[in-house]
């Protein structure tokens, strides 16, 4: 790493990132087939109160930014 | 009872075998449906956690939501790491194998279409957040506020009241007018290295518990090839734009939940 002068960052992704994706993106299908979850969005009420118990998740989340920086030409 | 039946929990779907590793801690092992080319990727669940009326109810329970969205999140990175994922929404749940076979059969097409088109690619979120504070007080160095600053200084009490809600609103028209340029000139920069772009709502304060305020919260669809330059360019803007308040959170990579959507097109 250190030889190719490049700083990788351990970001703390909270837990936000992730809610945000598997609660409220990704493929939606409905019918008969498949149980309705649109009640999943009622969990967004309780976000904050979620959030707020300081659960952030350790993980190399990229964020490798480049250095040292560079002004682009 | 009805609660008793299992059934089919679904986190995602991919073109070919996957090579599945032991359950994560709240599901039991998953294991693929195959049929007609794709791989759908579940675990066996029990009725009186998932079914209608109990799904709801633990819904409501945040420490059951968080548990099971982070276990959901984890299975479909294990898959990740080797195959094209097609993502789908948290408690997505079959009643048999026969009914989730029916739904890859109706949707073959569109899943290997998106499947098609997100080889070879990755998700990546950026998200930009402004000091504001930091941002208005570089901005009371504008030619045009130091002048209204310096007329402020001479002038009688009733005037230079009407002189400093003046100031205020010119500054409210900079820093509104700053923060479009830096954030539209920054995402405009990062879509042109992007396959698909996608902008998503800003977040409020109280759910990112930042200072800062959220300006922009983008996901990008990155050919893997760009990957470096993307995070390079990311690391550029981030130089450039530090002395007006700007900060960048770039993460990845994702899998590409902002980019399956079937029915809606994004950008």
């Amino acid at each position: 790493m250190s030889s190719r002068d490049v700083v990788f960052e351990s970001k703390e992704v909270t837990l936000l990132e992730i809610l945000d994706r598997v609660l409220d993106k990704g493929v939606v299908i409905s019918g008969d087939l498949v149980i309705s979850v649109a009640e999943v969005d009622l969990v967004y009420i309780g976000l904050k109160a979620l959030i707020s118990s300081v659960e952030t998740m350790e993980r190399l989340r990229g964020a490798p930014f480049y250095g040292p920086m560079q002004e682009p030409n | 009872m009805e609660s008793e039946k299992e059934l089919l929990y679904l986190y995602c779907v991919v073109d070919q075998a996957p090579d599945l590793k032991e359950g994560r801690d709240w599901f039991d092992k998953p294991f693929f449906v195959q049929h007609q080319g794709l791989y759908a990727v579940v675990s066996r669940v029990s009725g009186s956690t998932f079914d209608e009326e109990n799904l709801k109810k633990n819904l409501g329970d945040l420490e059951w939501v968080k548990i099971h969205v982070i276990t959901h999140e984890q299975v479909i990175e294990d898959v990740m790491e080797r195959a094209c994922v097609v993502p789908f929404k948290f408690a997505t749940l079959f009643k048999s194998e026969d009914s989730l076979k029916s739904m890859l059969a109706e949707r073959a097409g569109m899943l290997k279409e998106t499947l098609r088109r997100l080889q070879g690619h990755e998700e990546w979120g950026v998200k930009i957040y402004c000091d504001m504070s930091r941002l208005r007080a570089w901005l009371a160095q504008n030619a045009e506020i130091l002048k209204i600053d310096s007329e402020i200084g001479s002038a009688a009490p009733g005037r230079s009241f009407i002189l400093r809600k003046k100031k205020e609103a010119r500054l409210d028209t900079f820093t509104t007018a700053k923060l479009n340029e830096c954030g539209q000139a920054s995402f405009d920069r990062l879509k042109t290295l992007s396959a698909r772009t996608r902008i998503n709502k800003l977040l409020p304060e109280e759910v990112t518990e930042r200072k800062e305020d959220m300006i922009l919260n983008a996901a990008f669809l990155i050919d893997k090839n760009k990957v470096k330059t993307f995070i390079e360019t990311v690391g550029q803007l981030k130089a450039q734009q530090e002395s007006n308040g700007l900060s960048f959170d770039c993460t990845g990579p994702w899998p590409p939940f902002n980019f399956c959507d079937f029915s809606e097109g994004t950008n």
